[in-house]
């Protein structure tokens, strides 16, 4: 899944250093427009229904917190 | 009460003093008379509705909080025992009842903000109303959003309600930020005012520094500049293209100016009594493109659309379906657009009405909107032409194109909410391009109320700022966070004898090189206004 995760994050911002970042919403690197392509793009993707309550900075903050926002959105 | 008025340093300086004498778990008391005083004092008469908002927004989110608690206790006791389909069933269940409760708290609260704020004309007109109940209550946009703010993070169960109404009454109160904002949500700031803070000789220093700044810039710079605009805005059609676009771009100096210098004043105060309140700037004439301005500039008013207009309309299923629907006939990118074109407008939209009913802030919303919205149309077309012209997006070059366009877009845009209405705006705009009449630029800019010393003293004022808003920058573009503090972190590590000198000069400037009108009070702080 991370892989997956990794790779629809690059397609969407080639500029930005996914694996190191891990202040991605919190130092705004994601403007409120990545955010939301990332959420259409992981629902489509995986499945499921990030709903509103989860668009949280933290949940975006970095890839690991991307993942594991997916893995408790699947539960 | 003004906030550059003697009486309000005298208020500030009582309440700090008095904070400090009662015992810790006391003083979000002390907080509190004063906040329900400075409204008292400075808006006798509108008292009753910031106290209504306040009983509505506390017993709705008392309710709420009671729903999210007897949720979760059942959660925690029958989870295991519940299917995927029973557990989303009882979560819907506790939604619908929240639901309901938001819906009657909000139509209240807004309600009272589009009587007094938007409707009142009419309701005078009609005689519904006598004059004395129709003005419009200190900072009532402010507290009405955060109120709102409040019980739409409780309806999406993301904190605890607060179990004491008059804490809360605090919150919505707060007395350096009722006059212009910002706007600051229940997670930032209410732990903040509750629990007692111990006196820090540094937050003392820290904040005074703040207050000092937002002087300077409301006093020095945007006083002193407002002349020229508004003698422009009055009689644009005596001058030419050149000064009526330097007007715009006066008022775009003015408007940062006066709202960030009150700002500062507000978060200098709040910092003496050891409380950080949220930031509502980050050098936002430092943006490349206008969305990046919308997140510089009055961050907690963007940040309210974002959370609670835009998302949830760029990730419902209602928009996402018809935007798929709608992919055929209109191509794949529209469509796929779709939800964010709609979540866009009506964010803007919202931004405009927040600053009043009059069509030109409705077209101040529109006008931000359109732009940003074809630039998220035409991306794919200024890639192509990008690639062709073999132009490097990131080139610094490119950068530095960027931030001066979207200065230019952001004057413009300035004149709908100046201008007396919205065809003055638009017969302002047009005539920045019209042939020369009047007298030369040269001719005019030295007559339209500033002299030279005036010119002088607000070229240099804006040097200083400009150069400490470059090293904020460059420290925010390497280290990331927000930047704001690093210069006064930087002033900090100085030698005590240079900071003295730098403060000491700071206090002369303010009160040598200040504009001190006569009649002078806190409406002319122009967001107090909104």
């Amino acid at each position: 899944m991370r892989e997956t995760v990794l790779e629809i994050l690059e397609e969407l911002r080639e500029d930005v250093d996914f694996e190191n970042e891990t202040k991605l919403a919190d130092d705004r690197i994601l403007s409120s427009l990545d955010i939301v392509s990332i959420v259409g793009k992981f629902n489509d993707e995986f499945d499921i229904e990030i709903s509103i309550e989860d668009l949280e900075p933290e949940n975006f903050n970095s890839v690991d917190a991307m993942v594991e926002l997916i893995t408790r959105v699947q539960e | 009460m003004a906030f550059t008025s003697i009486n309000f340093l005298i208020f500030a300086l009582a309440a700090m003093i008095l904070y400090y004498c009662v015992p810790l778990n006391w003083r979000w008391l002390v907080l509190l008379v004063a906040s329900y005083a400075f409204y008292l004092i400075s808006s006798p008469k509108t008292f009753v509705f910031i106290l209504a908002t306040t009983i509505v927004t506390f017993f709705g989110g008392k309710q709420i909080g009671a729903y999210n608690s007897t949720y979760k206790a059942y959660m925690d006791e029958h989870k295991k025992e519940l299917s995927s389909q029973e557990r989303k069933a009882a979560k819907a269940a506790n939604q619908k009842k929240k639901r309901k409760i938001v819906a009657i708290v909000l139509i209240i609260d807004f309600g009272i903000l589009a009587v007094l704020k938007y409707f009142r004309y009419y309701l005078q007109a009609m005689g519904l109303f006598d004059t004395g109940m129709l003005l419009i209550p200190l900072g009532i946009s402010f507290y009405t959003f955060q109120s709102a703010a409040y019980i739409i993070d409780l309806y999406r169960s993301k904190m605890d309600a607060d179990t004491n109404i008059a804490k809360f009454a605090l919150f919505t109160s707060f007395f350096p930020q009722i006059i212009q904002g910002p706007i600051p949500r229940h997670n930032e700031l209410a732990k903040q005012l509750y629990e007692g803070h111990r006196f820090e000789f540094n937050n003392l220093t820290s904040g005074a520094q703040l207050f000092l700044w937002g002087f300077f810039k409301k006093l020095i710079i945007a006083d002193r500049i407002a002349i020229p605009c508004a003698q422009i805005f009055d009689n644009y059609t005596d001058y030419s293209g050149g000064i009526v676009f330097a007007s715009f771009v006066f008022y775009t100096i003015q408007i940062y100016a006066d709202f960030s210098g009150g700002i500062d004043i507000a978060r200098g105060v709040a910092k003496c009594l050891g409380i950080n309140m949220p930031l509502n700037f980050m050098r936002p004439y430092f943006a490349e493109s206008l969305s990046e301005f919308w997140r510089r500039w009055h961050m907690s008013l963007s940040f309210w659309c974002r959370d609670y207009i835009f998302y949830p309309i760029a990730i419902s299923k209602f928009f996402g379906r018809l935007g798929t629907s709608l992919r055929k006939t209109l191509g794949n990118h529209v469509g796929q657009l779709f939800p964010v074109i709609v979540a866009q407008f009506a964010t803007f939209i919202t931004i405009g009405i927040w600053h009043g009913a009059e069509f030109k802030y409705v077209a101040y919303g529109l006008y931000n909107g359109t732009i940003i919205v074809l630039g998220l149309l035409l991306e794919p077309l200024f890639v192509k032409w990008a690639e062709k012209l073999h132009i490097n997006r990131r080139s610094n070059g490119w950068k530095y194109f960027g931030i001066v366009r979207t200065f230019v877009i952001v004057s413009f845009g300035r004149a709908f909410p100046k201008a007396a209405s919205f065809s003055v705006a638009v017969s302002m705009i047009i005539s920045v391009f019209r042939p020369g009449h009047g007298p030369s630029f040269a001719d005019a800019i030295m007559d339209i109320g500033m002299s030279d010393i005036d010119y002088m003293i607000l070229i240099g004022a804006c040097i200083v700022w400009f150069l400490i808003s470059l090293y904020e920058e460059k420290y925010f573009k390497k280290n990331g966070g927000d930047g704001t503090e690093s210069f006064r972190e930087m002033l900090g590590n100085k030698p005590a004898t240079l900071r003295w000198t730098i403060l000491l000069l700071g206090f002369a400037a303010v009160l040598a090189l200040g504009v001190y009108g006569p009649g002078y009070d806190a409406s002319a702080f122009i967001y107090r206004g909104f």
